[in-house]
Order: C-alpha cells, then sequence, then structure tokens
C-alpha cells in the first residue's frame, strides 16, 4: 500500500470510529502540478487526500487557528518529521490539546521546491510528478521535462535530519531511510554569510531586507508563532515595531519574530515557503538554531519530555561575565 | 584665473566659522564622516544597576555622558525588541546591566534574561553590528566604581567605531 492509501486508510478509519471530527491532510490544487491543504470531515471524502513530492504545507499551523475555534473537536493532522517537531515544540509548551489530537506520520524523503522549477518555464506548469528520484514536469504548452529530483529538493530538506516523525500516534507506511538522528547538525547554508566582514552583511541584509512588504504571510504561517493579537509586530498602539516598510524596520520586524519563536522553531522552512518576494527567512532562523545547538546543544521540538531552553534556566549557566 | 578669485574671495570668508577639527582631514574611508558624540542607550534594572549608577552619581565618580537610562523593573522584562530598536532608532551602543546571578529581586528574573542576551548578543553581530557596540553584564546597588568602570570602557570602546551609520539596522 501506498503511503497515500495509509494516509486514506487512517483518516477513513479515524472518522468513522468517531476518533477526530476532522482530518487535515494535502489535496490536490486546480490541477496535479500544485497541493493545498485539506479539511476532510466525512469519511466518504478521505479519496481526496494525497501524499507526494509537492505536501510541503506545515499543517501544524492549522492548529493555533482551528483548535480554539471548536473547543471540544478532536483534530487528525498529518505531519512530516519538519512538521512533527513544530508540533512537539508546541505540546511542550502545552500549547495544544494532546488529548484532542490524532497525529498521523508521514515517512517524508524530500520534497520538490515547485518555485524552483516554475523559474525554469516561461509556461505555466500543470503537471508535476516524481518517480525514482525524476521529476517530471508538463506545462501548459504540453512542453515535458525531467530533472533530477536531488537538485530541486526544498531548502528545508537540504538541513533535514528528521524524515520520520519524531511524535505520531500512527505511521503511514514504513519509516523513511534517516541518517543518524543524534550526530552534530551541520550548518553549511549559513556559514557563508557568516565568513562575509561586518561591513559586507550589514549592506547585504539591507538589500535583501529592503523587499519586505511586510504581508505577514511568514508570521502567519509559522506554526510556532502564537501570541495573534497581542503580537508586538501587529501592534498599532503603542506603535512598537514600526510600520513603516523600509529595509531597517523590516529587519527589526523579521528579528522579533525570530527571537521570539526561538527555542521553538525548528527551521521548518514554512516561512521561507510562504515569503511572496523570496526573503530568505532562513538566514536568520538558521543561524539562530545553530547559536542555539551551540549554546545548549538543544534542537527545537526533537525530543516531548525535554523544556524548551528560554523557558527554563541553569544556575550553572555560563553565559556573561 | 576667474574661478581662483572667486574660490579665493569663497574661502577666505568662512574660515573664522569654520567648525573646530574642520582642519584635519580624518575622514574614514567610505563612511560619511559624522562629527557628534556617540549616543548609547543604557538599559537597567530597578533594584540593582540602576541603584548602582545613583551610587557612582552620590559617590561624584567621573563617567562620560553619552549614556541614556532606561529603567526596566528587571532584566528579565527586557525584550530583544529594545535593542533592536535602539539600534534602528540610531543608538550608537546598547549596554544593558542588572542584578547579579542569584541577586534578582524577583529570585529568577536574571537567570533567563542571560540566556536571551547571550543568543541576542550572537545575532547582533550576524546582523553586522561590531562587538563594541552591544554589551550585557551586572552591576550592583553598591558597585558604584564597577558602574564607572563598566561605562567608561564600554562608551571607550564606541567611540574608537564612532558614530554608527549602519544600513541594515
Amino acid at each position: 500500500m501506498s503511503r497515500q492509501d495509509e494516509i486514506r486508510e487512517l483518516a477513513r478509519v479515524a472518522l468513522s470510529t468517531g476518533r477526530v471530527d476532522y482530518f487535515i491532510g494535502w489535496r490536490e490544487a486546480y490541477n496535479p502540478s500544485e497541493v493545498v491543504p485539506a479539511f476532510v470531515d466525512e469519511p466518504d471524502s478521505v479519496d481526496q487526500l494525497v501524499w507526494n513530492d509537492l505536501c510541503a504545507h506545515n499543517l501544524t499551523t492549522f492548529l493555533k487557528r482551528k483548535m480554539n475555534d471548536r473547543p471540544n473537536a478532536k483534530v487528525g493532522i498529518c505531519v512530516k518529521g519538519c512538521d512533527s517537531r513544530t508540533l512537539v515544540a508546541l505540546m511542550q509548551e502545552n500549547l495544544v490539546d494532546r488529548e484532542r489530537l490524532y497525529v498521523v506520520g508521514v515517512p517524508c524523503d524530500g520534497l520538490v521546491d515547485r518555485r524552483k522549477l516554475e523559474k525554469e518555464f516561461s509556461d505555466e506548469i500543470i503537471d508535476i510528478t516524481t518517480s525514482n528520484g525524476t521529476v517530471s514536469v508538463t506545462t501548459h504548452q504540453g512542453l515535458t521535462r525531467d530533472f533530477p529530483k536531488a537538485d530541486y529538493l526544498l531548502a528545508a530538506c537540504g538541513w533535514c535530519r528528521y524524515k520520520n516523525a519524531v511524535y505520531a500516534d500512527d505511521v503511514a507506511g514504513p519509516p523513511a531511510e534517516e541518517a543518524d538522528r543524534h550526530a552534530k547538525p551541520v550548518w553549511t547554508d549559513v556559514e557563508a554569510f557568516e565568513a562575509l566582514s561586518d561591513g559586507e552583511r550589514d549592506a547585504m541584509l539591507e538589500e535583501i531586507f529592503a523587499t519586505c512588504i511586510r504581508c505577514f504571510a511568514c508570521i502567519n504561517v509559522c506554526p510556532v508563532c502564537y501570541c495573534w493579537d497581542q503580537c508586538v509586530n501587529r501592534s498599532r498602539r503603542p506603535e512598537l515595531v514600526s510600520q513603516k516598510v523600509d529595509a531597517k524596520g523590516n529587519l527589526v520586524f523579521q528579528m522579533v519574530h525570530m527571537l521570539h519563536v526561538a527555542g521553538r522553531c525548528p527551521s521548518c522552512g514554512a516561512c521561507d515557503r510562504a515569503c511572496p518576494v523570496e526573503i530568505p527567512l532562513s538566514l536568520l532562523h538558521r543561524k539562530m538554531n545553530k547559536e542555539i545547538y551551540d549554546m545548549f546543544e538543544f534542537e527545537p521540538g526533537a525530543k516531548l519530555d525535554e523544556m524548551p531552553v528560554f523557558q527554563c534556566f541553569k544556575i550553572e549557566d555560563a553565559f556573561g561575565d | 584665473m576667474a574661478e581662483t578669485a572667486a574660490s579665493k574671495a569663497r574661502g577666505a570668508a568662512p574660515t573664522s566659522v569654520a567648525a573646530p577639527g574642520s582642519g584635519t582631514p580624518a575622514a574614514r574611508a567610505g563612511a560619511p564622516q559624522v562629527d557628534r558624540p556617540v549616543k548609547i542607550i543604557g538599559i537597567v534594572c530597578n533594584w540593582c544597576s540602576y541603584a548602582g549608577a545613583d551610587t557612582a552619581g552620590v559617590g561624584r565618580f567621573k563617567q562620560p555622558a553619552n549614556v541614556r537610562l532606561l529603567r526596566v523593573p528587571c532584566t528579565g522584562r527586557i525584550d530583544p525588541l529594545f535593542v533592536l530598536k535602539a539600534f534602528e532608532k540610531g543608538a550608537d551602543g546598547v549596554l544593558i546591566s542588572g542584578c547579579h546571578p542569584g541577586d534578582c529581586h524577583y529570585s529568577e528574573g536574571n537567570y533567563y534574561a542571560r540566556r536571551k542576551f547571550e543568543l541576542l548578543e550572537r545575532m547582533l553581530h550576524y546582523l553586522g553590528i561590531p562587538k563594541e557596540r552591544f554589551k550585557w553584564t551586572w552591576v550592583s546597588a553598591s558597585e558604584g566604581q564597577r558602574w564607572q568602570q563598566v561605562v567608561t570602557d564600554f562608551v571607550a570602546g564606541v567611540e574608537k567605531l564612532g558614530p554608527r551609520e549602519g544600513r541594515a539596522l
């Protein structure tokens, strides 16, 4: 049975036995080249759920929205490895009600970056299929081209060490092959930027963050960013963060987001994918996680019984003078 | 010839009102020359470092006047936003100080704070802000002398770099 069938079967059983009231998964959008989140509340409609190399959405983000809307509803949800870490980060701080959750872990072998593929064509993509490490892309004009999947992976898959969910009630299919989780993480993606001089980094950040339009997509899509109406970034009175859209204000805005989810953000990459102007936010959150690992040997959302490092302290911490 | 005469005439008059120091062309490469005293924001906790600064004042310990103090209840109250915003708004340096670990008025505020500051400090350097422009330390209410030392050293470090012309923050 394919993973997709496993997901459908688990969802069908959960919905028909009343274990969940609705189930969150992925479904095909208007054509087979795109996938969108799906909410299924009838056992008969589970066949719309899909699993393929385009299921990039971190569905955990819907828990912070939807679970409060229906306080008694039980929710089923599909999580990949990276998504499960955001879920665990929420659980560590009791931000979701575990009793009302049914978690289906979906082992993942890396997903395809649709944006990267879009840049290869001037035409609209209407179909994307993957088999044996090759991505076949068909455009509206009928042109079909093949690409090696390894070159078109999502950035987040490049630094992924958790292909299997770290927390799940059921797993869809056999676990994915995974390198050693406990090995020391590598941070090659931020090292090039770190190696620049102070002035060069300053100039480059100005260039990058000048294009931010403050659409708040990064914050809205972030599964672990939780304050909603109390968010300092949204506050107008007092105006804690300037609402002017300039490079400086934008960097403050992004840094506030990053530092407020420090210790909870596992670098799932949802913000990078949501950004309409393609700001590489990974530059900030990856660096942040690098430093957190360096300070505490802590990986956000990796273990359920761990306390997030900024929610606790040790008297013997050796920071400062 | 006419031009030289004109420039001579133009040059003659303002010599008397030339700004002090304009005779020394010490312009740093690339950076626009800004000649003003450095502005430093000090964020201090009410119970220790604010009182420590007061002790330094009462003791008449000489210290640079570049630091503007912002008093907060506890270092645990300090959001990283405070520091980022100070730099955004043009501060040349930010100094944070509170009670020594173990002495917090609220028992444990500074234990949480030091974890946050350590991350913030590392991130600030990553954003292109030199190490000399951000410091966090502990000064107790009785340590007037130490406060003087901290402020003097920090201001000297920032003055060496001069006023900040940050582009991204």
